[in-house]
């Protein structure tokens, strides 16, 4: 444990070095709240709800999803693909530690140097300049278990775009395609009761409502009971098993080309 | 001229080979453009989602988006094929390989950028050329030789408005080395550019239209073409602005070449 | 004629005061601590056409710096630097057109592609004629039979190979000057023969001036009639090579893993080798890493085997290595003032 640990350690200060990154980061953020908020205005114009939604409500999941987003963006995929390349996975796999816990401390490392440096000022901004109020019932306490279970999704998905480096030259695009996907299917765009009713039915089937679209409800509808927020955490459950055995089964196979080509 | 001529070839010489040696990696050629193929297309999506809850975003009906977008692909394009390189001038910088492309007797920007062309870009380019001639016909646009020419010159300029403000985000790895957060905020900015800009007010108009100039890009130029009733000074700036911003980018270039020192002592 | 003019040339640079650990981080975001860093600091010399100069130093002396200031890449501080006539920074691509560069550890050629179509890329950068061009690779083709490269990507070369191949690129536009940046390193001992024959020959048929950076002084020796060592920005010798290869010469490091070491050991040892060879030249003691014990031996003072015989009569030695001296030692010696 420890020694995965110092993996997180190491990427989160590494993540310092670049000391004029963040305020680019940040205002990157804050450059998307700033045009989501008029965007969203302007769909709104009259109406007060639209697909029962209130502006703020849409407003405040569109931002905290832009967050979120930035939190959970930790190039796992772009780190593992670098260590097939360049082959110096082989000083990874003499250790005696797990490949996929060594990417996953690391992810948490970046995820927390993500969340200090960007994503905590620009919630901050949120709060105190978009004026817009945070729900501050259970759905708090539900909420960060939630994102525990997106960061694993997120990472372990990640983890295996990676491996498919074992296979191509560059995985620029099957990692774009990827990103793509999960931005626009997930809700971390657009929120999903703006999708057509039949859309709706087929997302809610797919893995990636998991990552943002449940989290980000339990703060945007207050009057969930504490049984929803279980459903909610259940399916995320669901799939975390599902993508860390797909992670599993991908990896033996991706891994036997390194054993059989030499890398 | 004879310059110009050498630079040409040169330039045809590196990227054949170039293009030479990424053909060897056919099956990466093929997902690249999938990639580019979905990402082009998302922006339509939300513009298609969205208007299926509201008749119109601020006034505008989906075709007339399309062709706002489509316009924004086609000025974008350039930059996505030919000025790629972009993207990987922190790496150089930071690793110390850029000091290579001080020792040839060429200018550094056309010799740097000659190392590199972004094939799938040419997805992006025809994807573009499709939902433009798909939102002119159903928007019956009635194209004439004059129009024509505007088109050239607007998309000309909006292309130097591109890669100006990519230029000068990239540049930004001479004083910062990690310019990935700027060039992903001027990347986020221009993502932005097809939206219209008269969902902003006050303040933010004026940052997007002189500040700024995503405006520029697409939703203003294409103002020519969709037979707009208000047409605002901003829209007559238009076929000229961008000659303007390249100088400015090209300057501040400049000023993070003599500037580099290379790593190391 | 003396194609490389330098005066008082100095190049400063300011650097940020890193601080340590994960408050350091955090609070180096906000620091504005600079402090100026002389990495060229006053040095004036000039190079003639057709020399070979070994421009020597140990790293962070302000080698690489001044290389870059007479390529045109740093704009010096204040000084007066031609090349050709010209000054490089504020011509540099005139200054490019005659020049060539090789650097150890980063080829100039196409990653991706066969040898010889870096070369054909090359030739019409600088615009080579193609009599000229048949005449160069002919040359190359004599010298490194590069003839059977052509096809190989430069990826798949070795490392000497390639590095051949990197000099033959930066001799193929018949540049006035050639700066080569540690072209040994890492290759062994036949190979960096056969380079230095290559720069040898070159250098020879095409009377192209060479500057020479490099931690090997089997590079110097073999190749340099003239040597400029630097070092913290400063020029500490500028002379023939013979004077500094007499002194190199005599000097052996013996490194001797002593056993049982403790606190006493290196004490006694100083005292033992005092009382033998009482001049402060003739023995010089250094902790190194780990275990090892340095001790660098003027062997005209004393001789290795008397040094050895008399360690070995008092301690107990694991193991012992005999080492040419290091360039940090050269340049120690030198702040000792072996050569005044």
């Amino acid at each position: 444990m420890r020694a995965y640990l110092s993996y997180a350690r190491g990427s989160f200060l590494s993540g310092l070095a670049y000391r004029s990154g963040f305020i680019f980061a940040i205002l990157n953020n804050l450059v998307y709240m700033t045009i989501a908020y008029f965007l969203w205005r302007s769909i709104f114009g009259d109406n007060q709800t639209l697909r029962g939604l209130t502006f703020e409500q849409t407003f405040l999941y569109v931002t905290i999803a832009s967050s979120l987003m930035v939190l959970l963006k930790t190039w796992t995929d772009w780190e593992i693909s670098w260590n097939i390349t360049s082959g110096s996975i082989i000083m990874s796999l003499v250790k005696p530690l797990k490949y996929q816990w060594m990417m996953m401390a690391q992810s948490l490392g970046f995820c927390l140097m993500n969340f200090l440096s960007i994503v905590v000022p620009s919630l901050i901004f949120l709060v105190f300049v978009f004026k817009i109020p945070i729900n501050t019932g259970v759905g708090l306490l539900f909420f960060p278990v939630a994102i525990i279970f997106s960061f694993i999704l997120n990472t372990t998905i990640d983890y295996i775009i990676g491996l498919t480096s074992f296979y191509t030259e560059s995985i620029w695009g099957i990692s774009s395609t990827k990103d793509i996907i999960i931005l626009f299917l997930s809700g971390s765009l657009i929120p999903l009761q703006f999708f057509p009713e039949a859309a709706q039915k087929v997302l809610k089937l797919l893995p990636f409502q998991a990552m943002y679209h449940l989290p980000l409800m339990m703060l945007v509808e207050p009057e969930q009971t504490a049984s929803s927020y279980l459903v909610s955490l259940s399916v995320q459950l669901f799939w975390v098993a599902v993508i860390l055995i797909l992670a599993r089964l991908f990896y033996n196979r991706a891994v036997k080309v390194l054993r059989v080509a030499g890398g | 001229m004879k310059r110009l001529r050498h630079y040409f070839r040169l330039y045809f010489l590196i990227e054949a080979q170039y293009i030479k040696s990424k053909m060897q990696y056919r099956d990466d050629f093929f997902i690249s453009s999938i990639g580019m193929f979905f990402s082009s297309l998302t922006t339509i999506a939300v513009f298609w989602v969205l208007l299926a809850s509201i008749p119109d975003l601020a006034g505008w009906s989906f075709n007339q988006l399309v062709f706002i977008y489509a316009f924004y692909m086609l000025a974008i394009s350039p930059f996505q094929i030919l000025f790629d390189h972009f993207w990987q001038l922190r790496f150089h910088v930071i690793e110390g390989t850029f000091i290579k492309y001080y020792f040839r007797p060429l200018n550094m920007l056309f010799y740097y950028l000659s190392e590199m062309f972004d094939i799938k870009g040419v997805v992006q380019l025809v994807l573009g050329i499709a939902m433009f001639i798909y939102a002119s016909i159903k928007l019956q646009v009635s194209w004439n030789l004059p129009l024509l020419l505007l088109l050239a010159a607007t998309l000309f300029s909006a292309s130097l408005v591109t890669i100006s403000i990519m230029m000068i985000a990239a540049s930004s790895a001479f004083w910062i080395f990690n310019s990935w957060p700027v060039l992903d905020l001027a990347r986020r900015l221009r993502e932005f550019s097809p939206y219209p800009m008269t969902i902003f007010d006050g303040f933010f108009k004026i940052l997007f239209t002189y500040i700024i100039p995503i405006g520029f890009v697409a939703f203003y130029p294409s103002q020519f073409f969709l037979g707009s009733q208000s047409i605002s000074t901003a829209v007559y700036l238009s076929p000229l602005i961008g000659i303007g911003t390249f100088a400015l980018a090209y300057w501040i270039w400049l000023k993070g070449v003599n500037s580099y020192t290379g790593t190391g002592s | 004629m003396s194609l490389i003019e330098i005066q008082n040339l100095s190049k400063y640079f300011k650097v940020l005061n890193r601080r340590e650990g994960l408050r350091g981080a955090f609070l180096d975001l906000f620091s504005g601590d600079y402090r100026t860093v002389k990495a060229v600091d006053d040095i004036s010399f000039s190079i003639d056409e057709g020399e070979i100069v070994g421009y020597i130093g140990p790293n962070g002396a302000g080698k690489s710096t001044t290389i870059k200031m007479m390529t045109g890449i740093l704009q010096p501080t204040s000084g007066k630097i031609e090349v050709n006539q010209l000054e490089p920074y504020s011509n540099r691509i005139a200054n490019a057109r005659r020049m060539g560069v090789v650097f150890g550890q980063r080829t100039q050629l196409w990653w991706d592609l066969p040898v010889i179509e870096s070369f054909k890329i090359l030739k019409e950068i600088y615009e080579v004629d193609n009599e000229t061009f048949k005449q160069q690779m002919g040359l190359f083709e004599d010298l490194i039979e590069i003839k059977k490269l052509y096809p190989v990507q430069v990826r798949t070369l070795s490392l000497g190979q390639r590095m051949l191949c990197d000099i033959a690129a930066a001799f193929l536009h018949n540049p006035k000057v050639v700066f080569l940046d540690e072209p040994t390193i890492g290759l062994d001992v036949s190979v960096k023969a056969k380079i230095r024959d290559v720069i040898r020959e070159l250098n020879h048929t095409q009377n192209i001036t060479i500057i020479l950076t490099t931690h090997d002084l089997g590079d110097i020796e073999a190749l340099c009639q003239r040597i400029i060592i630097i070092d913290k920005g400063k020029i500490l010798f500028d002379g023939p090579v013979q004077r500094v290869n007499q002194l190199f010469g005599v000097y052996r490091t013996l490194k001797a893993q002593i056993f049982d070491f403790n606190q006493e050991t290196l004490p006694r040892l100083n005292a033992l080798i005092q009382t033998k060879f009482p001049d402060p030249d003739a023995v010089h003691i250094n902790q190194s890493e780990d275990f090892w014990t340095d001790l660098i031996i003027n062997q005209e003072k004393a001789p290795l085997r008397e040094v050895l015989n008399l360690i070995m009569s008092e301690f107990a030695l694991e193991d012992i290595r005999i080492v040419e001296i290091s360039m940090e030692n050269v340049v120690q010696r030198i702040y000792d003032g072996a050569l005044l």
